[in-house]
């Protein structure tokens, strides 16, 4: 028998201070849906179980497709991407939460603006800015192309590090994700300019060493990149650096 | 001619939640590499040292004494074993749970098997602080004391071993303690970008369960040699060893100045 509704229970809230409350809804079956089609269909008729007048459901998206790294949401308690998170997979009911370790701004929608700060924090750049035409930038060999790639299909998410055991307030470590981009940049020819101040800004407190190696960011990562393979590698540069700074500074 | 004032700008919105990198701010690093070196270097090396010592235990009592008593008479022992054992043992244990109680496990909601060893190296550390607190103060520093009476060192793990509760501690903090150290060596080169690749450190975790394994293997054979294959021993099978260097007292005279000695 072919289920014709679809059960959800989303926990809100309308303002960043606010006391979170569940909702329960329940959407006509339609095959294929994923969550945030689901979350389309409540913003079309935002009424729960009870038959209750509310408010369609805050949530980032853009993309729709995997790419943007907007709707990064709790499903089922885990850490997923909504728009590749399909119904017709998920045990029912489905349960939506805000990612636990940012603040919500409401609903499902939360302040990710840590990331935005650390990359920023380890110049996640290439410096090409100037007065005048820098001219084509250097070769990059194929090899390099091929290390660089998977790394440069992070998008910003968040789910690696909501997902982290050591990403926390006590800790304030800095995550996957930058670290990753801080080998993305490393290896750029160009961007390898700035090597030194990125690997230095990871050794400050919160930096790679708060790392556990619980190896939780590559499970959940949409996006497959080899986070712990990046973690390692930017912990030797880290640790060259600093024996370096130490002696030869 | 407008004379308002320009807009001031926004003001830097308060981030709440977790902080963003503290970039050239702090020591943790320094800290954090220490901990991590300390335990393969020196206290990952004692561990071995001290297993295959044990190991003597199974030669029986006399054999285990004179390990213990060779070990006595390394030069400089007292400053070894604060200065590789005792000082860097305590940084890596408070340091340690400095670390276990800031991290938020969550196997719960995420049970896969790199999150379930990140929770098993918290858990297996914690058990040997507690077990590794009793065991330096009751085998070490109360009771007989080993450095001067190496004879008797048989004897005092056979007494503290026949209590049933006591080799239970024993057998749970033998594992624990070696399952800490090999995925330690684990987690070290992963750390420090010793194993980078996913194939690099699946073998290099086949070699540190090995590792484990076998020094596991030999601390509980020990401890059967202490409880079972050699019952009753003796309560000391070496005479007292004076602390240093003491040339033998009961002669009238030194073998040196002695005529007699000097003529042969």
């Amino acid at each position: 028998m072919a289920q014709s509704t679809i059960k959800v229970e989303i926990k809100r809230q309308s303002s960043p201070g606010a006391a979170a409350v569940t909702e329960k809804f329940e959407i006509p079956y339609r095959p294929g849906m994923n969550i945030t089609s689901l979350l389309g269909e409540i913003a079309l008729n935002p009424v729960d179980v009870a038959g209750k007048a509310t408010t369609p459901v805050t949530y980032d998206s853009n993309c729709l497709e995997e790419i943007c790294g907007s709707c990064a949401m709790l499903i089922n308690g885990k850490a997923r991407m909504a728009c590749s998170a399909l119904v017709d997979k998920l045990e029912q009911p489905i349960t939506l939460a805000p990612l636990s370790k940012f603040p919500v701004v409401r609903d499902l929608a939360v302040d990710r603006s840590v990331l935005f700060e650390n990359l920023k924090k380890v110049k996640a750049w290439v410096p090409i800015d100037g007065t005048y035409d820098l001219g084509p930038g250097p070769k990059q060999a194929p090899q390099i192309q091929e290390q660089r790639y998977p790394l440069s299909n992070c998008i910003s998410c968040t789910i690696c590090m909501e997902v982290c055991p050591q990403f926390n307030d006590a800790t304030g470590f800095v995550g996957a994700a930058t670290i990753a981009q801080t080998k993305l940049f490393n290896m750029d020819p160009s961007g390898s300019v700035l090597k030194e101040e990125r690997l230095r800004a990871l050794a400050g407190d919160g930096g790679i060493q708060e790392c556990g190696f619980a190896q939780n960011c590559v499970q959940a990562c949409p996006k497959q990149l080899p986070l712990t393979e990046a973690i390692s590698d930017m912990g030797r540069d880290v640790f060259v650096q600093q024996v370096k700074d130490l002696f030869a500074r | 001619m407008a004379t308002a004032a320009p807009p001031a700008p926004p003001a830097t919105p308060q981030l709440h939640g977790v902080q963003p990198l503290r970039a050239g701010e702090g020591n943790s690093y320094l800290w954090r590499k220490l901990h991590s070196l300390t335990g393969i270097v020196p206290i990952g090396a004692f561990l071995v040292e001290h297993i295959i010592s044990n190991f003597e235990t199974l030669n029986g009592p006399l054999a285990y004494a004179q390990q213990v008593k060779f070990l006595n008479s390394l030069p400089l022992v007292r400053i070894l074993e604060w200065g590789l054992i005792f000082i860097p043992l305590a940084f890596h244990a408070l340091y340690g749970l400095f670390i276990a109680v800031r991290g938020r496990s969550n196997v719960n909601v995420y049970p896969w098997a790199g999150n379930w060893m990140y929770l098993s190296q918290r858990v297996t550390g914690v058990i040997a602080f507690l077990y590794i607190i009793q065991h330096v103060w009751r085998q070490r520093f109360a009771g007989v004391s080993l450095p001067e009476n190496p004879g008797a060192a048989f004897h005092k793990v056979q007494v503290e071993l026949s209590n049933p509760w006591m080799l239970a501690i024993y057998v749970v903090a033998m594992i624990a303690t070696s399952w800490h150290f090999a995925y330690g060596i684990w987690l070290f080169a992963a750390k420090w970008g010793i194993t980078p690749g996913e194939k690099a450190r699946k073998k290099f975790g086949y070699v540190c369960g090995v590792v484990g394994t076998a020094l596991c293997l030999m601390g509980l054979a020990s401890i059967w040699a202490v409880v079972y294959k050699y019952p009753n021993a003796p309560e000391n099978v070496l005479p007292e060893q004076p602390a240093g260097v003491v040339l033998p007292a009961s002669q009238t005279s030194s073998p040196i100045s002695d005529p007699s000695f000097v003529q042969k």
